[in-house]
């Protein structure tokens, strides 16, 4: 059976995705909030345990106590750009924690870790293509 | 493995880039053109960086640095998004599990850089340098005009 650690819990996609059972299933409400479900599971398989980047989850023993569903909700972060939520506050943390701080910004210094990937290829375009357009525009 | 030049210069805005790169990886294409102000347009994709962000996030192995190729390995992958999050130019996607330009390695050539009409796209270093010298050229020769 899994316990979850909610505070240690990322809210990326690893278990979900990687569950053989679908016993853990992933709900977004897109752009607003994202919901991880953890049903109970008496599977001998610790997939999930171990490929937790946050090792956020343990296998404890079956027990008929516990609930038969864990929740975990996210509010997901706005874009600075376009205002939509794309991640949790925990993935963008852990983001700004593995990637060197040199690297967190762009050659105009923004950083790009609040920006969602969407918009960072709008403005990477935009960028790119300045002085083409520029000089097209008569 | 060599690097794909983009010249935005040439860039017709077709997608063939796009469709030819789908083809080959099942569907999933890793390459992204975007048109600005219905003036110019520019294929984007991964551009390998020296120190990639994305290796760094990548906490299953799946991503690592091979030579100037950011590789990607499939069975590796866990599909968490950490790498699309991590990625500061937004081409790296995850579709269930990551996928993201592998340079068509082990092909010697990608199939974009083959696929482009325009020739916006190539791999070839001096023809890169060539052009860029020949703009500079006109430019100087034109009072800064390009």
């Amino acid at each position: 059976m899994i316990q979850v650690d909610a505070n240690k819990c990322l809210g990326c996609f690893a278990c979900s995705n990687i569950c053989p059972n679908q016993f853990i299933t992933r709900e977004e409400e897109e752009g607003k909030r994202r919901t991880i479900r953890w049903s109970k599971c008496k599977e001998e398989c610790d997939i999930c345990v171990e490929f937790c980047p946050a090792k956020a989850l343990t296998l404890i023993p079956y027990s008929d106590s516990t609930p038969e569903v864990i929740e975990v909700s996210f509010d997901l972060v706005p874009c600075e750009v376009c205002k939509k939520g794309f991640a949790t506050e925990l993935l963008l943390k852990r983001i700004r924690e593995t990637v060197p701080s040199n690297l967190q910004t762009d050659s105009t210094g923004r950083s790009w870790v609040e920006i969602c990937p969407f918009c960072r290829r709008e403005l990477e375009a935009e960028m790119a293509s300045k002085q083409v357009v520029q000089s097209r525009r008569k | 493995m060599m690097r794909v030049y983009v010249d935005i210069n040439r860039c017709i805005g077709c997608r063939s880039c796009e469709v030819a790169c789908k083809r080959v990886h099942g569907g999933k294409g890793h390459v992204n053109v975007h048109i600005s102000e219905d003036r110019a347009s520019v294929p984007l994709f991964c551009h390998h960086c020296e120190e990639a962000a994305c290796t760094m996030a990548c906490y299953s192995g799946a991503l690592t640095k091979d030579g100037e190729r950011t590789s990607f390995s499939l069975d590796k992958c866990t599909g968490c998004g950490l790498c699309r999050l991590a990625c500061p130019f937004g081409v790296v996607w995850t579709d269930k599990l990551a996928h993201k330009c592998d340079l068509c390695a082990p092909n010697e050539t990608p199939t974009c850089v083959l696929t482009c009409p325009a020739q916006a796209l190539s791999n070839d270093y001096e023809l890169a340098l060539k052009r860029a010298r020949a703009r500079a050229g006109r430019a100087t020769i034109l009072g800064g005009k390009r």
